[in-house]
């Protein structure tokens, strides 16, 4: 076995353990491992960082130091440790203005298959007596294998569910018809399912139920919602409150069963909310810790809203610290809130005719 | 009859210029007390605000007014009655009735200005206000200067889904600022026969000849100009600096220029700060900084910022990459010749308004006409037209008037 492959199964078996566990010894340990890995095998992250004065020789003195690399950073180059002719998983990011998505290739698909299901299994099935059937308002993974959501949810179904999970995103197009009746089939078996979507997927499906004239579909007790994805690239955005407090009369669940998953793309692991503890603070597993910085990358004191930086462990085989555009705050106990624009952070700058202007030029 | 169809012109004019002149006055109370208001809005430094009220009213004299409606309509007389025309029968630009002008929300005071000529031609007219509440303001001190205006100038605040908002069928004369959907919605709920003068969103863009790159003074002078158009109103308007295309084989190559640049940009930054420090426009700008850092480390193009993510310059960023259309965010692309340019304008189907030259080379002027820039200026001067030019491509005062022939 070369360096690399007993360096990167050593890792692999170290961050596994810590999935296992639920628990990592020593968190900044492992960190600058991994990051120290990646400095000598991920030629790209590489020479960004040594751009910001951090080489091999010159190592971060801890996990807070170790420079993010911009998500949109995956959509430059192919970040990874690895020949990515070579991966395990290729997931591909979401496109920009230049329409041009990335991917984020992963060496093995151990790491991210116990990472998600751990994260999903400890935050979504608390309470769970028994499998759950799961609806699936996400791409299909046999139609989109480049969506990490479907493969997601279809290792979660595989593993977790009753067998009978059904998907009901086919291209773009949402099978109202065939949600309805595998909900009612749910129903008339007593079978609590979990639906899981996109928050825009759920606001079709609410608008076309109501079409529908059906404003009840009451699920069986033990039922659960998870809701991932936000309205990213859509025209019509409503409130989160708005929307759970839909989901949650319509399917006749407590909204603290509605659970709203954070992630993304260039991540391995994953936030949920802690509603299943009453509050919606999102969490993660031990193996995933936020930042929130502000512009000059340092971080902000807890309460102050400034933009997320992730670091994942399990992203072994890519990039450890990924920073986002997206807004947060840290909260005391080490969750952090979301900040989104359905929570009135209108962007600045993205005005009117600036967001016009950025349609027309990439139409 | 419209209130001010009785007034003869030239009154018109001289109130809305003694209004203006007033306004141009920075102790003058009314702009005093909506300085704040304008700043809040918007979200512009003070400074900022300060230098987009000067310019406003600075330019609207009674001599640019004049000049104006003169070019366009042949005579001021002609907005009073018949006047003899060579080779053409008699003619009067009479009032084209009630004009509505519905102003975007990024700029300062833009409804203003297509306000004082429909004024000028005798119109009545209903400015739908912004929240900082300028062309009431401004209107009350016109009403000051001649109360004929109290009732000809009128301002509010509506949005389209208020009971309250006025019924659009009623107007002769509708202006507006907006996207592309508002101004959509805008014209169909108009009466079949009024007329619609809309003003989309539209970009501007620069381009430095290689010969303009020859002396320090020249390069130092050209990068002032073109920090200023950047910087002002937060790279908001039509007429701020978008996309900057430098040409290579100058004794600067592009890249030297991009660095001079950045510390005019800085230089500007300090006579107008920053505005918003939202914390979403901050990550996302420190975010693309940071993207346009990771491709510079891999050797393509350079990024040129502070740590406060407050101006972003990025070099030679990837062709098919459209301009951000952030605040104080530029692409700077190195070009062969004006086609390359041209190239990039047209594939990302920029809408232009302006264009920044710095020469008059008539090769980069034809590509600057052929991109469909209605303002050509030098840099520094992008974002201040005239008063007596048009806007827009269209016309000030004429969209204002209806023509009346006599031939009896």
């Amino acid at each position: 076995m070369s360096a690399y492959g007993a360096e990167a199964q050593a890792l692999d078996a170290a961050i596994l353990g810590a999935i296992e566990q639920r628990r990592v010894t020593d968190f900044n340990a492992l960190a600058l491992r991994i990051f120290s890995h990646q400095l000598r095998y991920n030629k790209p992250y590489a020479q960004y960082c040594a751009s910001l004065g951090v080489t091999p020789d010159r190592l971060p003195e801890n996990w807070e130091a170790i420079p993010p690399v911009p998500a949109g950073a995956y959509k430059e180059a192919a970040l990874c440790t690895f020949d990515p002719a070579q991966a395990a998983l290729a997931f591909e990011t979401s496109g920009t203005t230049r329409g041009v998505g990335g991917k984020h290739y992963m060496e093995t698909a151990a790491l991210y298959d116990a990472a998600l299901l751990a994260g999903f299994h400890d935050a979504m099935l608390s309470g769970a007596a028994q499998p759950l059937r799961y609806l699936l308002l996400v791409p299909n993974p046999a139609e989109r294998p480049q969506s990490s959501l479907g493969y997601m949810m279809r290792k979660v179904a595989e593993t977790f569910g009753d067998g009978r999970e059904g998907w009901f995103i086919g291209g773009d197009t949402l099978d109202v018809d065939g949600f309805l009746a595998a909900a009612r089939a749910a129903q008339k078996a007593h079978a609590p399912a979990c639906v899981a979507g996109t928050a825009f997927a759920f606001v079709e499906l609410l608008d076309a139920l109501q079409a529908r004239g059906v404003s009840s579909l009451g699920l069986p007790p033990g039922s659960r919602i998870m809701e991932t994805g936000g309205f990213k690239g859509r025209t019509r955005v409503v409130q989160r409150a708005e929307l759970y407090a839909a989901l949650a009369d319509i399917f006749a669940l407590g909204q603290d069963r509605i659970v709203a998953e954070y992630g993304m793309t260039e991540l391995t692991s994953q936030y949920y909310d802690a509603t299943f503890e009453g509050a919606r603070i999102k969490r993660s597993p031990p193996w995933l810790r936020p930042r929130v910085v502000g512009p000059d990358n340092t971080t902000l004191p807890k309460g102050v809203v400034g933009a997320l930086v992730h670091v994942d462990l399990a992203n072994r085989s890519s990039c450890i610290a990924i920073q986002t555009e997206d807004l947060g705050v840290a909260t005391e106990d080490g969750g952090i809130v979301l900040i989104g624009r359905e929570q009135g952070a209108e962007l600045r700058g993205c005005s009117l005719d600036a967001e016009t202007l950025r349609t027309l030029a990439v139409r | 009859m419209t209130a001010l169809a009785n007034v003869p012109a030239r009154k018109i004019v001289r109130a809305v210029a003694g209004a203006a002149e007033r306004w141009s006055d920075g102790d003058f109370p009314p702009r005093v007390r909506i300085l704040d208001r304008i700043a809040q809005r918007t979200e512009y430094s003070l400074p900022a605000v300060e230098y987009a009220l000067d310019r406003l009213f600075f330019s609207m004299t009674e001599r640019e007014l004049l000049a104006a409606i003169v070019n366009e309509l042949g005579s001021l007389d002609a907005l009073d009655g018949f006047v003899a025309r060579e080779g053409r029968p008699d003619a009067w630009a009479s009032p084209a009735g009630s004009a509505c002008i519905i102003s975007s929300r990024t700029t300062i005071g833009v409804a203003l200005t297509p306000a004082i000529f429909a004024l000028c031609a005798k119109c009545d007219v209903l400015v739908k206000d912004r929240e900082d509440l300028l062309a009431r303001a401004f209107f009350e001190t016109l009403a000051e200067e001649r109360e004929e205006f109290g009732v000809a100038a009128r301002a509010a605040a509506w949005n389209s889904a208020d009971a309250a908002a006025p019924d659009l069928r009623t107007f002769d004369v509708v202006a507006a600022y907006g996207g592309e959907d508002a101004l959509a919605s805008i014209r169909s709920s108009l009466h079949a026969q009024a007329r619609f003068i809309g003003y989309g969103p539209r970009a501007s863009a620069g381009y430095i000849t290689r010969e303009s790159l020859a002396s320090p003074k020249s390069i130092a002078a050209i990068a002032e100009g073109a920090a200023r158009d950047l910087v002002l109103y937060e790279s908001e308007g039509c007429l701020s600096l978008h996309v900057l295309f430098v040409e290579n084989g100058g004794t600067q190559t592009p890249l030297q220029f991009a660095q001079i640049f950045a510390r005019a940009v800085e230089a500007a930054s300090v006579e107008f700060p920053p505005g918003s420090a939202e914390p979403a426009l901050r990550a996302q700008l420190s975010h693309l900084r940071n993207v346009g850092a990771f491709r510079a480390a891999g050797g393509r193009g350079a990024v040129f910022a502070n740590d406060a993510a407050e101006y972003l310059l990025e070099y030679d960023p990837p062709r098919d990459e459209a301009p951000h259309f952030l605040p104080r965010t530029l692409g700077i692309i190195p070009v062969d010749g004006p086609q390359d340019a041209l190239t990039y304008v047209r594939a990302h189907r920029l809408p232009l308004e302006g264009f920044a030259i710095s020469g008059d080379r008539p090769d980069a002027v034809q590509a600057a006409l052929e991109a469909g820039a209605v303002r050509l200026a030098r840099f520094g001067e992008l974002q201040n037209p005239t008063l007596a030019g048009g806007h827009g491509g269209r016309p000030r005062i004429a969209e204002f008037v209806r023509w009346i022939d006599k031939a009896l």
